[in-house]
């Protein structure tokens, strides 16, 4: 007990040294990659309206005149002790951007996938057991309309049908759960469908072929001999083993769906963390931009640290690097 | 589980019928005449939202360089100075027009008794103090190359103020009425010194609640303010939504009830249309296609020649200025919805005087390139914005040099680049705007000066430079009406900035929403807006 406790420490200790020089690595990356943008930062900032004393001074501001290895040291002692800085466009701390954007984009996020889910897999299964039947020529026509629509059209559309002709839905803004349940779901619904149309279509595709290659196998005729009915057939022996593939391919299409909320905050004008970093990039503001890039970053790195930690715990012949 | 699909079907079917019932035609209604204002009485109450093109920077008037800030400081700060619907300027928080005394070196003006900052602080002559010497002093401040013809400022009164200037400077008192103007809580300045724009501090129908980065401005009516019994909103909210199509969408719906700076496109798309009404006023700036002439060591460099055709000859600039057809480009790019512009002055302000633009000629360019002894077709390289419009305006002026001669290749840049290359002196030629200033001097002086700021293709003219001089000390409106036409004259001949069209700045509103007020400058005024009797 005490030999598998000293190596879970060690384990740890090396998993978050490693995170640590990611965090770092990640740092460096980002801070050389947004001064490597073309266009001078201080007229960006300061626009095309101005004077070469305003930019000089704007420089000095934000030492951006200073050599590019103290403004990296400048800026990572800070962010250390939690300190993302200022945005150089707007005045105000980064960290209340982030604040204020991230439970946006997250719950967006969220509803997305809940939909892409219930549709996915609800159409995925119809299509399966209805093969070459019209309702599985519909549902694969749909599927493919939903891989291929732009989001940014898309999201246009359902303004135009079910916030301006039919004004069920709010047609931009976000309103936080805790104030209003209801005004938050009314403005978060079209959003959440236009994101999630192309995790739906792609989950529909999935559950489809595997479902179909369940109800071909072994285990379902002997469950269909046995007299179960046709719903526990499907639903109990053939969609619980097609959930696995469906599973894995909802993991790795989570990150997609974060990167894909970018459009959809611009069409729906959510404040989220795509929205942040799309202004941020364009006005090259780079406190900003940075904030929110590496607190992306440390969210993933957190996110597999934990995973990792969780399945060392759940598996052991999984644990410690291969600590034998 | 059967029905599921014919549902879809009906629901596909509902959405794109729906949809295009919903895009009217473009209707009859004429967007000619300036339309600065709508007068239908209001109720109290209700937050009016209004969508702006992009996010404000800092809402700090010293360390501002946005118009976009401007427009929200509208409905917060107030000036000293205003612009009217006539483009004349009217005291605001002055309670006169100044008055020039010492051969027009000292500029002496009151202050109105009745206001105060939205902290309680009351405005008096040492609040304007403090705001013109921060103006004039603060690190970064936009606004003291603006003023910077201030040595002074004094308080000999304890509503009078008194500018002690460098030289004459009449188009001082435009700068008043503009960024320069806005007068801030001294008490707000001294709490929160360069972080004001965290929690601003003006006299205004409204007062700062909240900002959300990119997303929205919340105001609230103010009750300390002196016209407060004139102010019918709850309050006034800003939100960013930079793209027209969408912030048309949400005035239709009626989650947005103003969209600033409203696109031709969308603006046609909509006119006519039920419960969109329409707002224009004519832009002060102007768009204009700029050659490189002289910007050989950076702006802020000696001008000197640049070494192609453009730069060698002023012909090979007549031809090309005489290959473009104005009118044709603003039906072309713009469906007819902006006007065709010859010059910095912008019409209808009280020191314009009327210029003929140059019809499109391109037997004379044809000469005029032969005379000039270039081998044609004359390459030349146009950056442009990465954007729609400005895409079309480069292919559309591409179209039309061909046939006098010139072979343009366009180069679509990102802004920030753009603006580097070309500070840097590192273009050919550029298409760019300038939003404009009531004071014809602020749409001149530093573009086209010799040793101006912004002169991006350094036109360096000893007529224009003296031109410039004497405008900016000449008190007399007719006399620097005549100044002005000279200079346009003095200008256009040089070829070196194309002026090729003027905005109109486009305000759409729903219906149901009143009491909005435009001024000359394109502002919107939110003071006396609210819902019409009767609505929601």
């Amino acid at each position: 007990m005490n030999r598998l406790r000293t190596l879970l420490t060690s384990y740890l200790a090396r998993r978050l040294g490693m995170s640590l020089v990611t965090m770092v690595l990640v740092s460096i990356a980002v801070f050389l990659g947004v001064r490597a943008m073309p266009g001078d930062t201080a007229q960006a900032l300061a626009g095309e309206q101005t004077s070469p004393e305003v930019l000089a001074s704007i420089r000095q501001e934000y030492g951006l005149d200073d050599n590019i290895a103290v403004q990296y040291w400048r800026y990572v002692s800070h962010a250390a002790t939690g300190d993302l800085g200022t945005s150089a466009r707007t005045g105000l701390p980064v960290l209340d951007a982030i604040r204020e954007a991230l439970p946006i984009t997250l719950e967006l996020a969220a509803l997305a996938l809940l939909l892409a889910v219930v549709v996915g897999i609800g159409a995925g299964v119809l299509a399966a057991v209805r093969k070459g039947k019209p309702s599985e020529w519909l549902a694969n026509g749909i599927a493919l309309l939903g891989m291929s629509v732009p989001s940014f059209w898309l999201g246009i559309i359902l303004v135009l049908a079910f916030a301006i002709a039919t004004p069920v839905f709010a047609a931009s803004g976000f309103v936080p759960f805790g104030t209003d349940p209801l005004e938050n779901l009314r403005r978060l619904v079209l959003p959440a469908i236009v994101l999630g149309s192309g995790l739906a279509a792609v989950v529909m595709r999935q559950t489809r072929a595997a479902m179909l290659d369940s109800l071909s196998a072994d285990y379902t005729r002997t469950a269909r001999a046995k007299g179960l009915t046709r719903r526990q057939v499907i639903g109990g022996h053939a969609l619980r083993n097609s959930l696995v593939t469906v599973v894995t391919v909802l993991g790795l299409q989570l990150g997609q769906l974060i990167s894909g909320a970018v459009v959809t905050e611009q069409v729906f004008v959510l404040p989220g963390f795509g929205k942040l970093t799309i202004d941020a990039v364009f006005t090259r503001d780079y406190a900003m931009v940075q904030g929110v890039v590496l607190f992306t970053s440390a969210a993933y790195i957190l996110v597999n640290l934990l995973v990792d930690f969780l399945y060392s715990v759940v598996d052991p012949r999984i644990r410690l690097g291969g600590a034998r | 589980m059967r029905r599921i699909p014919a549902t879809l079907a009906v629901l596909a079917l509902a959405t794109v019928t729906t949809a295009c019932g919903t895009l009217s035609p473009p209707g009859e209604q004429s967007v000619a005449k300036a339309r600065l204002v709508d007068d239908r009485p209001v109720r109290d109450g209700g937050t009016l939202t209004i969508g702006l093109k992009s996010d404000p920077d800092m809402l700090d008037p010293s360390l501002t360089s946005t118009l976009v800030a401007r427009t929200v400081f509208a409905s917060m700060c107030e000036q000293l100075y205003d612009v009217d619907q006539h483009n004349k300027f009217v005291p605001q928080l002055a309670d006169s027009l100044p008055v020039l005394t010492d051969g027009g070196k000292t500029f002496t003006f009151t202050v109105r008794r009745d206001a105060r900052f939205s902290d309680g602080t009351p405005l008096d002559a040492a609040a304007v103090k403090t705001s013109l010497d921060r103006h004039l002093h603060l690190e970064g401040s936009g606004r003291a190359s603006e003023i910077d013809s201030v040595r002074k400022v004094t308080t000999p009164g304890t509503y009078t103020v008194r500018l002690y200037l460098k030289h004459p400077d009449t188009p001082l008192l435009g700068r008043l009425a503009n960024t320069a103007g806005l007068i801030m809580s001294p008490t707000a300045i001294k709490k929160y010194g360069k972080k004001f724009a965290t929690h601003p501090s003006c006299v205004g129908p409204f007062k700062y609640e909240k900002r959300v980065i990119g997303d929205r401005i919340e105001l609230k009516k103010d009750p300390l303010y002196y016209d407060a019994d004139k102010v019918h909103l709850d309050g006034v909210t800003y939100k960013t939504i930079t793209d027209g199509n969408i912030r048309m969408a949400n005035i239709r719906s009626g989650d947005v009830q103003v969209g600033d700076q409203m696109g031709p496109v969308e603006v046609r798309s909509s006119l006519g249309e039920k419960g969109v009404q329409l707002l224009n006023t004519p832009s002060l700036g102007y768009m204009a296609m700029t050659l490189n002439v002289g910007n050989t060591h950076g702006i802020s460099g000696r001008p000197g020649t640049v070494n192609n055709p453009f730069g060698r000859d002023v012909r090979v600039r007549e031809a090309l200025d005489l290959s473009l057809d104005r009118d044709l480009i603003n039906k072309l790019v713009f469906q007819g919805m902006y006007a065709p512009a010859c010059g910095p002055v912008p019409p209808g302000t009280p020191l314009s005087t009327p210029t003929p633009c140059p019809k499109r000629d391109i037997p004379k360019a044809k000469r005029l390139l032969k005379a000039a002894g270039v081998k044609t077709p004359v390459p030349l390289e146009l950056m442009i914005n990465t954007t729609p419009e400005d895409n079309r305006l480069g292919q559309v002026i591409q179209a039309m040099a061909k046939d006098a001669g010139f072979d343009i290749r366009l180069r679509p840049t990102e802004f920030a680049t753009g603006l580097s290359r070309t500070l840097a002196g590192d273009f050919q030629s550029r298409t760019g705007g300038w939003g404009g200033q009531p004071d014809p001097a602020g749409n001149i002086d530093s573009l086209v000066g010799t040793a101006g700021s912004n002169n991006q293709g350094k036109l360096s003219d000893p007529v224009i430079d003296r031109l410039i001089v004497e405008g900016r000390s000449t008190a007399d409106t007719a006399k620097r009406r005549e100044i002005y036409r000279k200079l346009t004259l003095a200008i256009n001949k040089q070829h070196s900035v194309l002026y090729l069209y003027r905005n109109i700045n486009y305000v759409s509103a729903s219906t149901d929403v009143s009491g909005i007020k435009l001024s000359g400058d394109g502002l919107i005024k939110a003071e006396e807006a609210g819902y019409v009797k009767g609505s929601r």
